[in-house]
């Protein structure tokens, strides 16, 4: 029998906290649920949960998949830990994505518009296409105010704040990327910190 | 028992492995403050991204030099808090996942133990003791009757001493962080100023610092107003005369009262040698203890040795749920 291929796939940066187990491009598990600032209390129980009920531990995993933001700079740090110890523990392969490319996999228009609202006007936006069941960027993550970014978009696309992703698209997609050395892994936060700026005033 | 440590409440990266409690076979420390230098102080998200940024590393290299796999590893200690709470959380993820990895029990430690038991690993510990917690976040006094028993004599109503000594650095225009500066520049002035000595007769174990902060701030500012030359030199002598006074005359005072063994000081200012000089003058008749210079500073192997003795002593370990907690109070049993 032809070992099975188990993918873990990570994404905390938003409200919602997403895990889910994929086994030979099939999502055997998932978790989907909201937990504000809960991330971090409810990730590792709940991932133990996942793998149980697959009869799998962490050392069986051979990919790992993070969303590594924009978003939430707290909660995205807690996927990024967590899936960057996994990889490292078990010296598996671990490719990043983009937590907006995985919110608008839920989506099934052909423009999505996926929203991580950032406050006074802004916020964590991509624009992508779907094609053939394959999504690609039309334009990448940004940080900017929401009415400008819109306003670039002419034809209608279907904006979304939240949404369970449909993994198998992401993964028959280009847009993931493979982390080289594990050290290196960090979440994309898209801004400098407001003390950073302040400072090259 | 093998322990690891991990430590990540404030602006270090720490990762140790303590053998039974004392034999430290590994303590690395990636430190951020040239980093926060730039800030004059710790900035509490950046610190969190230097944390994502230098986990996995910190942990490699502390495994490496201890010269063991993880399924050698038969307790995690992680700090709990108090702390910077998007600094804490980093080190108890990725604590967490070593426990689910490898199925070893994890701990929640307090972050004051661990100031405690840094001592342990030098010294050991003679019951009752009389333990003196200074650093940028705490001034307080406690006293141990036996092993993971905290009882909390007293504490600051307001600044803690670091933090009074970054805030008087800042004014005299020394940099951050002041404690070691001041330390060094006090040596060489003179004590022309006689600051006062908050709460220093005060019938408690408590201290405030606040207010001599704010004289010492006063003084400076008058002296430029009337364009006096100012030696930061005396000053420095003359603030750290006023807060080492008030530090070794309440210890003395609880150490009369409660007729402990042994005295030991612990936090970062326990690096501070006027105040490691005032103590073992003052006080002959029973040892005072400061821990070596590497685990006054924030550091994962004081972590390590509480939790060996916090599981000894309550031998039960923490679930996957374990939080982090911005305050969090010592005396509160696991
Ligand atoms: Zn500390």
């Amino acid at each position: 029998m032809k070992k099975s291929f188990k993918r873990l796939v990570i994404d905390t940066a938003t409200k919602y906290m997403y895990i889910a187990l994929v086994i030979n491009d099939l999502e055997v598990g998932y978790v989907y649920q909201v937990g504000d600032n809960n991330h971090s209390v409810t990730i590792m129980p709940l991932l133990e949960e996942l793998l149980q009920k697959q009869s799998i531990e962490l050392k069986d995993l051979d990919e790992i998949i993070v969303g590594v933001g924009p978003g939430s700079y707290t909660g995205v740090r807690i996927g990024v830990t967590v899936g960057k110890m996994i990889a490292y523990l078990n010296g598996i392969k671990v490719s990043t994505v983009s937590s907006l490319a995985l919110m608008a996999s839920h989506s099934d228009d052909v423009n999505v518009l996926p929203l991580i609202d950032a406050r006074r006007g802004n916020a964590f936006m991509a624009f992508f296409k779907q094609e053939n069941h394959r999504i690609s960027y039309v334009e990448e993550d940004v940080l900017m105010n929401i009415d400008l970014f819109k306003s670039k978009h002419k034809e209608p696309y279907d904006v979304l704040e939240s949404g369970k992703p449909q993994i198998e698209k992401v993964l028959n997609s280009d847009l993931l990327t493979e982390i080289g050395n594990i050290h290196e892994l960090v979440p994309n936060y898209l801004q400098v910190t407001e003390a950073e700026r302040n400072l090259k005033k | 028992m093998y322990v690891l440590g991990v430590e990540t409440s404030c602006d270090e990266t720490s990762v140790s492995v303590v053998k039974d409690g004392n034999i430290v076979l590994s303590n690395v420390v990636l430190s951020q403050i040239d980093i926060h230098k730039s800030y004059g102080g710790v900035v509490p998200e950046i610190a969190s991204r230097e944390h994502v940024k230098g986990i996995t590393y910190v942990f490699d290299q502390a495994l490496k030099k201890a010269n063991l796999d993880y399924q050698d590893i038969d307790l995690i200690a992680v700090t709990k808090g108090p702390g910077l709470i998007g600094s804490l959380l980093i080190g108890i993820n990725a604590a967490k996942v070593i426990s689910l990895n490898f199925h070893i029990p994890i701990i929640g430690v307090h972050h004051i133990s661990g100031h405690i038991y840094a001592n342990y690993i030098e010294q050991g510990m003679e019951f009752p003791l009389l333990a003196l917690v200074v650093s940028g976040g705490h001034t307080e006094l406690i006293l141990m009757k036996e092993h993971f028993s905290f009882e909390k004599l007293g504490e600051t109503q307001d600044d803690a001493v670091g933090e009074a000594y970054d805030k008087v650095a800042r004014v005299l225009g020394l940099g951050y962080p002041g404690g070691p500066v001041i330390d060094r520049l006090a040596k060489e002035g003179k004590e022309v100023f006689d600051f006062p000595r908050p709460m220093i007769n005060s019938n408690d174990f408590n201290f405030s610092f606040s207010g001599l902060k704010s004289h010492v701030i006063n003084k400076h500012h008058n002296m430029l107003q009337r364009k006096e030359t100012i030696d930061p030199k005396d000053f420095s002598t003359s603030f750290q005369e006023a807060v080492t006074d008030v530090l070794v005359q309440k210890t003395i005072k609880a150490k009369e009262y409660y007729d402990v063994k042994q005295i030991i000081v612990a936090g970062g200012v326990a690096a501070n040698s006027g105040l490691r000089k005032k103590m073992k003058e003052r006080i002959t008749d029973i040892p005072v203890y400061f821990p070596k210079m590497v685990y006054c500073t924030d550091n994962a192997a004081m972590i390590a040795a509480a939790g060996y003795f916090q599981y000894k002593k309550y031998g039960k370990s923490d679930d996957l749920y374990i939080n982090g907690h911005s305050r969090l109070d010592l005396e509160r049993r696991m």
